[in-house]
C-alpha cells in the first residue's frame, strides 16, 4: 500500500518499508512515473488531483495533514501546510481548518513570483535570506503589490539579499494572521524547506516550531496511514 | 395584478393581501451568469444590474434597507435612481412590534392597501405544510435539495400561491441516509447546487437558518404580522439569533454547523461571535460569484465530514 499526494506543483508518493519510510518527488504532471508497477488498489491518494488519479480510496490534505505528522510528533496543536497554491493551517486540538486560497500572499506562488522577478531558482532564496544584513520593511498584504513595495526597496538601496529577508518576513506575517493560540506549530509542505522562511516565522509566531525531515511529503504518508 | 420585487424578507402576507405577486430577486441569482460591476456582495450586485437593465422585469421594488442586508440600502437607491417605483422598509433592530407596525402600515401604503385580506389566513396555512417539510427532511424524508428549494421560496410563493401549493404536494417522500447532519447557517450559499454537492460528500443539511425564518412568521393581520415578524433573527441583535439558534441545533441534534458566508457581506464579521456562541465543530465558507459550487468549497466539504467522522 502506498500514499500518493499528487498536489497542484507536485506529486509525491510514500510508503512504510520495515518501519522506515521512503518516498520519491516528482513535479505533477509526471505522477504516474511514481505509481509504475503499483495496483490502483494499493493507491491510498490525496491532494488536488486526489479523485483523477487511479485509487482505492482517498483522503483530503487535511486529514493526511494530521495522520502524517503524527507519524513524527505525536502531540501536536497546529499545523501549517504552505503549498504551492494555498495555505492550510490545522488546529488539531480544536477541530478546526482554514485555508487560504484566494490570495497568492501567503502561498509559495508568492515566492515564485520573488524568484522569478530575480530570475533565481525558488530553492536558492532561503540561502540568499540568510546573507541579509538589514531587513527592510514590507507591509503590503497583496502579493502582487508586494512586488511593486519589493521593487521600491531595492531602489531605496537594499540588496537583494535584504528584499529577499524582506519578503519572507512579508510572507511570516501572513500566514500568523491565520494561526490560532497553540503552543506547538508543526510547518509541513515543499515551501518550509526554505530556510530564510522558516526563519522568519519562528520569529514572528513566537511559537515552539516543529518540521518533520521531509517535509515535503507528508501528506502522502498520511494518506496511507489514514488507510493502514 | 402588479409584480413586486422584494431584495429579502419581507412579509409575503401583505403583499399578496394588498393584491401583489411577490418576486424576490435573489432567486435569479445563483443561475446567474453575471459579473457585476462595482460590487461588494454578489448577491446584491447582480440584483441592482439586472433590474437596472430591466433582465427582472417588475413594477415596483421592496428594498430590505434597516436590518439583514447593509449593501442593500446603496444597491437599492441605485436601482431607485434608474427609474423604478422602490420603497425602502426597516426591520427594528430591538424588535419594537409598534415600530414594525408602522413600517408594515407605511408599506401597505406603498402597495395601494389591502384588497384580500384572507391572503395572510391562507399563507400561514401554506406556512404549516413548510413547517412539515422541514421536519420531513430533519428526519431522513425528504431530500435536503428537495426541501430546500421548497424552503427558501416561502419569501415570495413563486409568486403564485396555488401553483406553489402544488408544487409542496408533488414533493417525493423516501428514506435518505444521515450520517453527519448539520446545519447551514448566515445567508444561503450562491451556489445553485450546494446541497446536493453537500450530500453527495456526505453531509446532510438538517436545518437551512434563513428558510427556516420564511416558515415560522405569519400572521392574519398587520397587527400579528408586526408581532411575530419582529423576532425575524437576521434583524435582531446577534445574542438573540445565537440563542434561537443553541434551541434549533439542539432540537435537531446535528453534528456541525456551516457557516456560509458572502464576501463583502457584514455577516462574515459575525463568524467569530457565533463560533463562540454554539458549541459545534464548525465551517466557515465564503462564497463570491453565483454557479456551481467550486472545487475549493468542494475540499473544505470533504475535508468537514472526514473532520466529523473522526470525532
Amino acid at each position: 500500500m502506498i500514499g500518493l499526494d499528487v498536489g497542484s506543483t507536485t506529486a509525491k508518493i510514500a510508503t512504510i518499508e520495515n518501519g522506515e519510510v521512503k518516498y520519491r518527488i516528482t513535479s505533477t504532471h509526471n505522477w504516474k512515473e511514481l505509481v509504475k508497477g503499483i495496483g490502483n488498489d494499493e493507491i491510498i491518494s490525496t491532494g488536488y488531483f486526489r479523485h483523477s488519479v487511479p485509487h482505492r480510496a482517498t483522503v483530503t490534505e487535511i486529514t493526511a495533514a494530521i495522520y502524517g505528522v503524527r507519524h513524527y510528533f505525536s502531540d501536536v496543536d497546529v499545523i501549517v501546510d504552505i503549498g504551492g497554491q494555498d495555505t492550510k493551517v490545522i488546529d488539531v486540538r480544536r477541530n478546526n481548518f482554514i485555508i487560504n486560497d484566494k490570495c497568492s500572499a501567503g502561498t509559495g506562488a508568492f515566492l515564485e513570483f520573488v524568484a522569478n522577478y530575480f530570475k533565481i531558482e525558488l530553492n536558492e532564496l532561503g540561502r540568499l535570506h540568510l546573507k541579509a544584513e538589514r531587513v527592510p520593511d514590507i507591509n503590503n498584504t497583496c502579493g502582487v503589490f508586494a512586488i511593486s513595495e519589493m521593487i521600491s526597496q531595492l531602489v531605496a538601496g537594499y540588496s537583494k539579499e535584504e528584499v529577499v529577508a524582506g519578503m519572507h518576513y512579508a510572507f511570516a506575517r501572513r500566514i500568523s494572521f491565520m494561526v490560532p493560540q497553540a503552543e506547538t506549530v508543526v510547518l509541513i509542505g515543499g515551501t518550509v524547506k526554505n530556510e530564510g522562511l522558516v526563519a522568519a516565522l519562528r520569529e514572528i509566531l513566537g511559537k515552539n516550531i516543529l518540521i518533520p525531515g521531509e517535509p515535503q511529503i507528508i501528506n502522502a504518508l498520511g494518506a496511507l496511514k489514514s488507510y493502514i | 395584478m402588479s409584480k413586486i420585487g422584494i431584495t429579502a424578507l419581507v412579509p409575503p402576507e401583505l403583499i399578496f393581501a394588498c393584491g401583489g405577486e411577490p418576486f424576490d430577486v435573489n432567486n435569479v441569482v445563483p443561475a446567474s451568469r453575471k459579473y457585476p460591476k462595482n460590487k461588494l456582495c454578489a448577491w446584491t450586485a447582480i440584483w441592482k444590474e439586472m433590474l437596472i437593465k430591466k433582465e427582472i422585469a417588475v413594477d415596483s421594488l421592496i428594498v430590505v434597507a434597516g436590518g439583514d442586508c447593509h449593501n442593500a440600502l446603496v444597491d437599492g437607491q441605485n436601482v431607485a435612481m434608474s427609474g423604478l417605483p422602490t420603497h425602502f422598509f426597516f426591520y427594528p433592530f430591538d424588535g419594537d412590534p409598534e415600530y414594525l407596525e408602522s413600517q408594515l402600515y407605511r408599506l401597505s401604503g406603498f402597495l395601494g392597501d389591502i384588497q384580500f385580506p384572507e391572503k395572510p389566513g391562507e399563507i400561514m396555512e401554506l406556512k404549516k405544510l413548510g413547517q412539515m417539510i422541514d421536519m420531513k427532511r430533519s428526519c431522513g424524508k425528504i431530500s435536503p435539495a428537495e426541501a430546500f428549494s421548497i424552503l427558501i421560496s416561502f419569501s415570495d410563493l413563486r409568486g403564485d400561491m396555488d401553483g406553489f401549493r402544488k408544487a409542496i404536494a408533488s414533493i417525493k417522500e423516501s428514506d435518505f441516509e444521515l450520517d453527519s447532519r448539520v446545519a447551514l447557517i448566515g445567508v444561503p450559499p450562491i451556489y445553485y447546487d450546494f446541497h446536493e454537492v453537500a450530500q453527495s460528500l456526505g453531509l446532510q443539511v438538517v436545518f437551512d437558518e434563513l428558510p427556516y425564518e420564511f416558515i415560522r412568521h405569519g400572521g392574519t393581520d398587520i397587527k400579528e404580522i408586526a408581532r411575530d415578524y419582529c423576532n425575524y433573527t437576521f434583524a435582531r441583535p446577534l445574542s438573540l439569533r445565537i440563542n434561537f439558534l443553541r434551541e434549533e441545533l439542539e432540537k435537531r441534534k446535528v453534528d456541525g454547523v456551516i457557516h456560509y458566508t458572502q464576501f463583502a457581506c457584514h455577516h462574515m464579521l459575525e463568524d467569530e461571535l457565533i463560533r463562540e456562541g454554539l458549541d459545534y465543530p464548525m465551517l466557515t465558507l465564503q462564497g463570491d460569484l453565483p454557479g456551481n459550487t467550486p472545487q475549493q468549497i468542494k475540499l473544505r466539504l470533504e475535508a468537514f465530514r472526514e473532520m466529523l467522522e473522526r470525532l
